[in-house]
């Protein structure tokens, strides 16, 4: 957790501030007519990329926010500046 | 041994004696010594016996390069005394030795070397398997560094900072002064870390010209005075860097001095650029015997001198391949020093000064030569000397030889920063051929020698820092290279690595015994990576930390399989670079905990304090641990609890019920106002993860409480439940807010209504219901009827700020009718009578909200809402195999089971959650999660305890709650 994460709100601050909220699925499927697979598929699988990918932090010693960002996972840094959640 | 008093680049005080216990001898050094330069001026020539042979070891180097110097101080193995400074009331003992070093019994080992080839462990000792047990004592015993004993208990204070800075400078030499001095010119905070105690780097002990007749060491001086007066600037000395991680994390530790309030610190720094001035180390030259004592590295014989004030030895010879072998060698002459010879490895390219006063001096200076063997049985008595290409030799009689192959950059800190290194030909260095990021490089790391040249770079790198930091300095920056490159670049670095020898005792690591020899084997054996002969044969494992083989490693590799030295890398370093204490990781170790507003009220009432996760709570209100008087008072009379961890949460705005209908599993629509609902959260896989309350206390405004576990996570919890959904709502956490003092037992009315100014009478305020009305015409309440305990009981939610006051009213109120306090165990008991859960005693990460009988919670019919865990719910509601909550009774009730047993069969069958003895049903009973189909009532489980042996106990799954299963008491 040595990279450095920029919230919407906050700024760029230590990543130990943050807690990670994995990769960026999209919103919750719908409840009705799902299938146990889809269901499982969008809660426990993941597509671990090696390269950029979107995540979710959540700043949780700070201001409370979820945020997306965009990390390199192969050197472990973030990328680009942050997309603001409200 | 006297001491040169008189040198104005001394760092001693000799007038300030300290005395020195070692090896059960006092002995006296004087302030600034290390504990290797206190020894070595009592005549310690012998300061240890290295790992495997035995070998006799002494002072080489003074920065920590090799385990030479390692000693066991105050108990502590293990510690480099060539840079622990002298304290007063030090211990020290020799390690690894039978005796002591000068007479170590085991030297014998030496003459052992050839039946421990390259790889000896792992070729010969694993197989007959038998002889493992023997092996690895008798190894065990002969070989290694310190012991450390058993009951040893680390002492000292440590503590931990973690500073920002703008700019962080690795190395507090000319080149990173130069550095820090032009970053800070520019408004910057400027952090500089210096291993050593004093800033300076290698101008700090030389007394040669620096420019227009001012000496090195006086310029060291003059800098580091004006940065000690910058106030942007923070130096850190003795601080050795030791990590360094993503976007510029560096991490140090700081040996602490007299002033300080600390042994050791920890630092970690977040700087947005890094300046790595770390100037170079000595590359050791390799001959026969290379680290007898009595050799050793320029730096160290010129520094012993200089900055400790000890002249290294009688009579000398010098085998050098650098420019500051010669300069050593002219300075020393002038301190008292015999010197019988200069060889120099190199055939041209001398400073011609330097050669003049040589030549002034009458000392023999033979280009071309090199030593080839150190004679002298313990300490160096006669040395060896032959031309590079073995034809001529000539033998000198010295007590010192100084010896070096050259310089070599100090790379770790750009290594562990991910910058990429090259084999640079005309320097010999690796250099670095990309740096990755706001990461900079300056010095004579890079190669430079001459004085102006090593300040011009560190200012030119202080500037690129600055640019990185958004500073404008274009111009600036345009002149500085344009300086940089009006001085003398780059100097041609020798390329020796061993002198023309066998190799059978030349150490090229000393830490690990490893001779060119072994090196040799390895290769033969078919290992060609370095970083695979490096682990084969262990060379730079030790905990020098490479700085003895580091780059001969790699050279030599390149060397003897006759490639191009350009393909020569150096073996990855890895954080710690310098050996640190695991004590100064662990930090300062406060116990950081909360308490609640009426924690002393608490203790003074006999409150027995226990940790229960970030709290301190009371766990029990008297020594009798079993809580009996204070549980049969809560179920016969009136009890009062400080219930203030519970998580407690207000949300409120337009979507707040969407909110929570999408974490709580039921339809939170039917919260209506003066009423309590109970509710549960599950995560996505059905698991149920938190219980509690929820009222409604206006439109769109609701109170709700979590367990005491889930207070600090829950608003993040709902947050993330609904990042897509741009709901407006806000939640926030009240539960340092808000105090509770759960009031039970048939008698509680009784004592609430002499206080409070509302009608709180059954039909008033019945069970389930929510009020709020003051206490004493004063204390705002919001008051629940609940029944954890399955009595009668008032959950009284106040301001913090009110608590003590509410406390001291309770009690009394309720001192007629002689009310008690009772603490989280009796709670504990109380409710597993009336099986009540608690989350996380009688459920477990894969327990779903079926398994623990809480099914009827959830609401199917909403579906809409999304709700977490609503999926999974429905799919697990009829699954088999899965693990349910029963409740048991003993067959022999003189006995109640330990928490945490295992229900058996053949196999595992589920174990039990909590089990006590209880007062009110007078028999042990328990909760227990187990597999169907064994939660059938009347089902006779079979525990197994921890070490019970073949004993087994008995229990009987029986209906639930055990205690007032119609629920009568709580609606009384
Ligand atoms: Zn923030």
């Amino acid at each position: 957790m040595a990279l450095t994460l920029t919230c919407p709100i906050c700024g760029q601050r230590n990543g130990y501030e943050f807690r990670y909220g994995g990769e960026e699925k999209g919103p919750r499927p719908d409840e009705e007519g799902l299938s146990p697979e889809d269901w499982c598929d969008y809660v426990h699988l993941n597509k671990c990329v090696a390269g950029i990918q979107k995540e979710w932090w959540f700043h949780r010693d700070g201001c409370g926010a979820w945020f997306t960002t965009q990390r390199d996972t192969t050197v472990n840094l973030e990328v680009e500046q942050p997309e603001a959640q409200l | 041994m006297k001491r040169l008093t008189h040198l104005p680049t001394l760092r001693i005080d000799p007038s300030q004696e300290i005395p020195l216990k070692y090896n059960r001898r006092t002995y006296q050094g004087v302030h600034g010594d290390t504990v290797a330069t206190a020894l070595f001026a009592n005549g310690v020539r012998i300061l240890a016996r290295s790992l495997k042979y035995h070998r006799p070891r002494g002072l080489y180097s003074l920065d920590g390069e090799c385990s030479n110097t390692f000693m066991q101080v105050n108990a502590i193995p293990n510690v480099c005394t060539e840079n622990t400074l002298l304290r007063r009331g030090m211990t020290v003992e020799a390690q690894n030795v039978k005796g002591t070093p000068e007479t170590d019994r085991m030297g014998f080992m030496d003459k052992l070397d050839w039946a421990m080839p390259a790889g000896f462990y792992y070729r010969t000792l694993h197989k007959p398997a038998r002889i493992w047990p023997l092996a690895l004592k008798q190894v065990r015993k002969a070989a290694g560094l310190g012991v450390i004993a058993p009951d040893f208990e680390m002492k000292g204070k440590y503590d931990e900072i973690y500073p920002q800075a703008d700019v962080c400078v690795i190395g507090g030499g000319p080149a990173g002064m130069s550095a820090a001095r032009a970053a800070a010119a520019q408004g910057l905070r400027v952090i500089l870390l210096e291993s050593r105690p004093w800033l300076g780097g290698f101008f700090d002990y030389r007394p040669a010209e620096y420019h227009d007749g001012v000496p090195l060491y006086r310029r060291a001086r003059e800098l580091a005075q004006r940065l000690e007066e910058t106030t942007n600037v923070r130096i850190f000395s003795h601080t050795a860097m030791v990590g360094a991680y993503n976007n510029n994390l560096i991490t140090a530790f700081q040996q602490g001095g007299p002033g300080d309030h600390f042994d050791e610190r920890y630092i970690e720094i977040r700087a947005v650029s890094v300046v790595v001035a770390t100037g170079c180390i000595e590359r050791p030259l390799l001959f026969e015997n290379n680290e007898r004592p009595g050799v050793m590295q320029i730096g160290c014989a010129h520094r012993l001198a200089r900055t400790y004030g000890l002249l290294p030895g009688e009579q000398a010879v010098f085998s050098i391949g650098h420019d500051l072998g010669l300069e050593a060698a002219i300075d020393l002459f002038d301190l008292g020093l015999k010197v019988a010879c200069v060889a120099d490895i190199r055939e041209d390219g001398q400073d011609p000064r330097l050669v003049d006063e040589l030549a002034a001096r009458k000392i023999p200076f033979w280009r071309g030569w090199v030593a080839t063997r150190a004679h002298g049985k313990k300490t160096v008595t006669k040395v060896s000397l032959s031309t590079i290409p073995g034809t001529q030799q000539r033998d000198f009689g010295c007590d010192l030889l100084v010896a070096s192959a050259g310089m070599t950059p100090v790379t770790g800190p750009l290594t562990l920063a991910q910058a990429q290194l090259q084999y640079d030909l005309h320097t010999g260095f690796f250099l670095p051929a990309q740096l990755p990021p706001k990461v900079h490089a300056a010095g004579r790391l890079l190669g430079l020698h001459d004085a102006l040249a090593i300040e011009a770079s560190g200012h030119l790198a202080g500037l690129e820092a600055a640019a990185d930091c958004g500073v404008s300095v274009d111009a600036d920056r345009q002149r500085a290279r344009e300086n940089l490159d009006s001085r003398p670049g780059p100097v041609r670095g020798c390329k020796l690595v061993l002198a023309p020898v066998k190799g059978r005792k030349s150490f090229i690591c000393f830490d690990e015994d490893t001779t060119i020899k072994n090196i040799q084997q390895a290769i033969a054996m078919g290992f060609e990576a370095t970083e695979l002969i490096k682990r084969f044969t262990t060379a730079g494992t030790g905990p020098g930390q490479g700085g003895i083989p580091g780059h001969n490693l790699p050279l030599f590799v390149a060397q003897y399989l006759g490639e191009a030295s350009v393909a020569a890398q150096p073996t990855v370093v890895r954080a710690p670079l310098v050996p640190t204490f695991l004590a100064t990781y662990a930090g300062s170790h406060h116990d950081m905990c909360k308490r609640t507003p009426v924690h002393d009220s608490q203790k003074q009432a006999g409150g027995v304090m226990r940790r229960i996760g970030v709290w301190r709570r009371a766990r029990y209100f008297s020594q009798d641990f079993s809580c009996r008087e204070e549980i049969v008072n809560v179920r016969n009379n009136v009890g009062m609890l400080d219930a203030s961890t519970l998580g407690k949460f207000r949300i409120w705005g337009p979507d707040a019920l969407q909110a929570l209908q999408r974490v709580y599993v039921s339809d939170m629509s039917k919260v209506s106002e003066g009423k309590v609902k109970y509710s549960a959260m599950c995560n996505d896989d059905g698991c149920i993860i938190d219980d509690g309350v929820v009222v409604k206390r206006g439109a769109n405004d609701y109170y709700f409480t979590t367990s005491t576990a889930r207070a600090g996570v829950t608003g993040e919890w709902f947050r993330y439940h609904t990042r897509y959904d741009g709901w407006n709502f806000s939640i926030v956490n009240l539960t340092d807010a808000f105090g509770v003092i759960n009031l039970a037992g048939p008698n509680a009315r009784q004592v609430l209504e002499k206080v409070a100014d509302a009608d709180v009478s059954n039909a008033a305020f019945p069970y389930i219901g929510y009020r709020e009305f003051t206490i004493r015409d004063t204390i705002p309440v919001r008051a629940m009827r609940l029944g954890f305990v399955g009595e009668l009981s008032y959950e009284l939610h106040v301001p913090s700020s009110y608590m003590q006051a509410l406390w001291d009213i309770l009690a009394e109120a309720g001192r007629e009718l002689n009310i008690r306090n009772f603490g989280v165990e009796a709670q504990n008991v109380l409710r597993m009578e009336k099986c009540h859960l608690i989350i996380g005693a009688e459920s477990e990460l894969r327990t779903t909200l079926h398994d623990v009988g809480l099914g009827f919670l959830w609401d199917r019919t909403k579906t809409a809402a999304k709700t977490v865990g609503a999926v999974a719910l429905r799919q697990t509601a009829e699954q088999e195999g899965r693990l349910k909550l029963v409740g048991f009774k003993m067959e022999d009730p003189s006995r109640t089971p330990k928490d945490g047993s295992l229900i058996v069969d053949r196999a595992i069958r589920g174990y039990i959650c909590i089990a006590r003895h209880s007062f009110t049903l007078e028999e042990p009973v328990g909760l227990a999660l187990v597999e169907a189909p064994l939660n059938q009532e009347g089902t006779r489980l079979e525990i197994f305890e921890d070490e019970c042996g073949d004993r087994r106990l008995y229990a009987k799954v029986v209906p639930t709650p055990f205690y007032d299963p119609e629920g009568t008491r709580l609606r009384i």
